[in-house]
């Protein structure tokens, strides 16, 4: 690839093209506007970098209300989609994708959820056998922001979180706006959009604390046994994330968006109840944009509920999870009606954090157009737990290098190809990935610029 | 507290021969981290700075493994997150300890000067606190590391006590004190803990929180290594108030409680529901097992039976009983026509183990089950048609009808032909645990079934669990597993036998248990050093 001077703009070489007439184009994304590492740059000269979140919901959708008719760029938004509307031309869906067990079992609401984040098919319940892919993500565009990653559980549970390193230990989540906020906006923040910005003094004390106690390494790692040995490495990789965390913070965040900083929204009833995550979503959505506007993180994740998903509405007696297991499927419409407005509901809550993120305003496009958003679920069609065709929703520009717009029919390949795209649109060097049945080399090119 | 200080602080001179005669030991080798959980770390800084330091962060979840939380830790480690708010956590107990209200209670030395550094006070104050919270005393190499930090720092910034404030809080996010790391040396043929690791065992599983000052002496001065050794600090232990937390902490986690965490009701079903009313009957539940168990002294199975119970306003309210009391806990004993006998007819365990809106028979029976039979029920085959269990609009009307499906079908009835007809006779209270007669206004059938004996009704059901076998016999395992951090279902019988077999002997005592397993022998057996741990590399020199 060529290398540009770094201050290469494309409105430039819009008016080089046009002798500055004002003609409307399609302005096309090249990668020599991207620096060595794929980042893109903002008219003022300034690095936009990528980003990457998930959205996560349980319990699947209705095939019947939300699989388009045809596949590719020309398709009609589907009923149980309707919500996304404003974003059609920002998302892709992926639909009829499979996710082969090999020898495992389908552990139920795990399996699905599980494969699309590892590309492995879990060997046990409750557990990634490899690092989810916000985390090898954040490891590769993450640098230098205080928080490699950040976990939100809408409904408030706190081992609601499909982030991890591996095994059983998942990324704990914030749990309330008010926690979000705080872990964002509350000590340790600075606005990097004032002049006043200056490294707190106090970031320099912590270093040297724990510097100290990255000291005890060598001393334990010597005398664990084999079975603690991953434990305490996790350990430890903690500390120095800690410790690059207190580094970023010296560092005035590079940021192009001119963003408010929101106050804190204080105590709220955070709850399953579908009202009350129709109250809290946008709030914690807003949160993260700003929380990505500003640099303080990178990489997100946001979980509306656990995966056999309980949330419900007040009034009727049975929660989401239990009502797909026991709704009758209508003989008429052919689908379970309860069930199809929970995952209706589910549908909507991504739209509003689209929403937010595709409201703020950054270089020449929105946050949206600097990032990759995978929305998904962990199953198809959850009255039987099946795991062929797993919808999952792309959306994003990804800084030029993913396109919007299409459905794409997975035609019973692994799901893990959404994981490679999502890597190689975010420039990682990543040629396969995957394994066992699961492995491809095999991204969605249509997709990819 | 000050004459605790005083005592570690001269522990901490004979540290070196004692820590020595441990750590030579060419046995002697790591069997496991326990990751502290927060009840844990909350009690252990109570104990060890006092109850005025306040502090408030997030902890990692546990993780319930064979129906304990106690098993995750030692499956868990600490995440990147969880690390960073420990180490705020970590900062603010810090600051408190040294500041102008608590310096004067807390540090047991006076600086020659509050602007500059003073290398022995610091280091005296390192080795007293590290010693408390690592669970044995420091190694001069430690104690040395950490006195350098602080020393740097109260000279970078002029202050003796902010210094030493870093050096407190170094100490208190190190992984020696965020884990309990046990240690075995060689016994004969096989493998026991050390005696500070055995200090360690002995303090979580009686009193929940980190060994005070004389059960790290009797470690140390090898007291521990002996059965005599042990026998005396167990007494002593048994006799301290500081018991009924032991017992708080194991019958929370044992009863699930923590499941209330994430339990919501749906308020236009149950307008009485509040968070207040979950906290309020765990500590129902808590207080009538601690009165049972341990004021009482009484038999452990009569927690299936009892009518007595502790009341506050918000569950009297639930209750629909009359709060006639000036404190806020009010004793009570249910009458015999309310039917509610035993813990499993409070409201804790009958809201926990239902849906936001409908109890759920399922639920219940599957929880009573794990819980107190040590039968965990698998999960239910993927590909289930279970529509018709829904239909209330059909001509079955009650749950039991609608479960009474499930027997037509062979996979289905093999659990829950043993699971539902737990649960149904708690069926007259519904998913706050309120009482009723009817459902969709047919009335309840409350017949039962307890692995083959038939009862009726939430009494019979208490009556059938307390006369059954199974149910102290489960009680045993899991504190055996939940004192070594083992799964339940991994538990060998021959590791609890002998304490059991006491327990039963001795009318089924919670408190004979529990002394009878502190001291066992096998409570403190390790396993032999595992093969594939790697040599120790470069860091020989610095064990």
């Amino acid at each position: 690839m060529m290398r540009f001077a770094k201050k290469f703009d494309r409105r430039i070489l819009l008016r080089g093209l046009f002798q500055g007439s004002s003609v409307a184009v399609a302005v096309p994304f090249l990668d020599c506007m991207l620096d060595t590492n794929g980042q893109a740059f903002a008219a003022t000269g300034k690095k936009i970098p990528h980003r990457f979140g998930t959205y996560f919901w349980g319990c699947g959708l209705t095939k019947q209300l939300y699989l388009p008719k045809s596949a590719g760029q020309d398709w009609e938004l589907t009923p149980q989609l309707a919500s996304l509307k404003p974003f059609k031309s920002k998302f892709n869906l992926v639909s009829g994708m499979r996710v082969p067990l090999d020898d495992n079992p389908n552990f139920q609401h795990w399996s699905g959820n599980a494969a699309i984040l590892t590309g492995i098919a879990p060997t046990q319940a409750n557990s990634f056998d490899a690092p989810t892919l916000d985390q090898t993500i954040g490891d590769a565009i993450g640098r230098g922001t205080r928080f490699k990653s950040i976990e939100v559980a809408c409904s408030g549970i706190k081992s609601e979180s499909f982030s991890s390193l591996g095994g059983k230990n998942m990324n704990p989540p914030e749990t309330s706006p008010m926690a979000l906020y705080k872990k964002l906006f509350g000590a340790g923040f600075q606005d990097p959009q004032r002049p006043d910005w200056k490294p707190d003094p106090q970031v320099m004390v912590q270093q040297s604390v724990l510097s100290t106690v990255a000291e005890d390494r060598n001393r334990l790692m010597g005398e664990v046994g084999a079975n603690d040995r991953a434990r305490l490495e996790q350990y430890f990789t903690s500390v120095r994330q800690a410790e690059q965390q207190i580094q970023a913070e010296l560092q005035r965040p590079e940021i192009v968006a001119k963003v408010d900083i929101p106050t804190d929204p204080g105590e709220m009833p955070v709850s399953k109840a579908v009202p009350t995550l129709q109250r809290v979503v946008p709030l914690i959505a807003k949160l993260v944009a700003i929380g990505l506007a500003t640099d303080q993180t990178r990489v997100f994740n946001v979980a509306l509920s656990e995966s056999a998903s309980t949330i419900f509405m007040p009034g009727d007696s049975k929660p989401f999870h239990q009502t797909t297991h026991e709704e009758a499927i209508d003989p008429v419409l052919q689908y379970q009606l309860t069930t199809s407005k929970f995952s209706t509901y589910s549908v909507e809550m991504f739209a509003s954090l689209l929403k937010e993120l595709d409201s703020v305003p950054e270089g020449d496009g929105t946050l949206l157009d600097h990032m990759l958003l995978l929305g998904y679920t962990d199953v198809s069609f959850a009255k039987i737990h099946a795991l062929d065709g797993i919808p999952m929703i792309l959306v994003g520009g990804a800084n030029g290098r993913m396109k919007g717009g299409h459905h794409i029919d997975g035609r019973g390949d692994p799901v893990s190809r959404v994981g490679l795209t999502i890597q190689q649109a975010l420039g990682m060097p990543a040629a396969n990935w995957g394994k066992f049945s699961l492995t491809t080399n095999k991204p969605i090119s249509e997709i990819l610029v | 507290m000050r004459r605790t200080l005083v005592a570690v602080g001269c522990l901490c001179l004979g540290l070196s021969a004692g820590w020595s005669t441990f750590a030579s030991a060419a046995d002697r080798h790591m069997v496991q981290l326990r990751r502290m959980n927060e009840q844990e770390y909350r009690r252990s800084i109570a104990d060890i700075f006092g109850p005025q330091i306040s502090f408030a962060g997030m902890f990692e979840p546990d993780l319930r493994i064979d129906g304990l939380n106690s098993t995750s830790t030692t499956v868990l480690s600490i995440t990147p997150s969880g690390f960073s708010a420990l180490s705020a956590v970590a900062d603010t107990i810090a600051a408190q300890v040294v500041n102008e209200k608590n310096r004067a209670k807390l540090i047991a030395c006076k600086p020659k000067s509050d602007k500059d550094a003073d290398h022995a006070c610091a280091s005296q104050v390192i080795a007293q606190y590290g010693e408390l919270l690592y669970r044995r005393p420091l190694k001069p190499e430690e104690v040395a590391a950490k006195t350098k930090l602080a020393d740097d720092l109260a000279k970078s910034k002029g202050n003796f006590y902010e210094g030493l404030r870093y050096g407190l809080a170094s100490l208190l996010q190190a992984p020696d004190f965020l884990f309990r790391i046990e240690f075995a040396v060689r016994d004969g043929k096989e493998y026991t803990l050390d005696p500070l690791s055995r200090a360690s065992r002995l303090s979580y599983l009686l009193w929940n929180t980190a060994p005070d000052a004389e059960l790290l002496r009797a470690a140390q001065s090898g007291e521990l290594g002996t059965q005599g050794g042990v026998a005396k600090q167990v007494d002593r232990m048994m006799a301290s108030p500081r018991l009924e937390s032991g017992v708080r902490a194991f019958f929370s986690d044992m009863l699930q409680l923590d499941t209330f965490d994430n339990v919501t009701k749906d308020t236009l079903i149950y307008p009485k529901w509040a968070s207040s009313v979950a906290e309020g009957a765990k500590e129902d539940t808590l207080r009538t097992v601690v009165d049972i168990t341990l004021r009482s002294n009484g038999d452990v199975r009569d927690i299936m039976t009892t009518p007595k119970s502790f009341i506050n306003r918000k569950l009297a309210a639930v209750y629909g009983i009359p709060f006639d009391f000036s404190g806020e806990w009010m004793p009570y004993q249910f009458p015999a026509e309310s039917g509610r006998v035993g813990i499993l007819t409070r409201i804790s365990m009958l809201s926990m183990f239902s849906h936001p809106g409908r109890s759920s028979p399922t639920k219940r029976g599957v929880a009573v089950m794990d819980i107190f039979l040590c039968e965990p029920t698998p999960q239910p085959p993927a590909n289930v048609d279970f529509s018709v269990v829904e239909d209330t609009s059909g001509p079955l009307k009650t749950v039991r009808e609608r479960l009474n499906v499930h027997a037509t079908n062979p996979t289905c009835a093999s659990c829950h032909n043993h699971s539902d007809p737990i649960g149904l006779p708690l069926e007259e209270f519904d998913s706050l645990g309120m009482h009723r007669t009817t459902e969709n206004g047919q009335p309840i059938d409350v017949s039962g079934d307890l692995m083959g004996k038939k009862f009726n009704g939430a009494p019979g059901l208490g009556q059938a669990l307390h006369d059954n076998p199974r149910f102290p016999a489960c009680l045993a395992r899991k504190l055996y597993a939940y004192g070594v951090g083992a799964n339940t279902e991994d538990v060998k019988p021959a590791t609890f036998k002998a304490s059991y077999d006491a327990f039963v002997k001795d009318g089924y005592r919670l408190k004979t248990l529990i002394k009878t397993l502190a001291n066992s022998p096998e409570f403190f057996r390790a396993p032999a050093p595992s093969k594939a741990a790697p040599a120790p590399t470069k860091t020989a020199s610095n064990n």
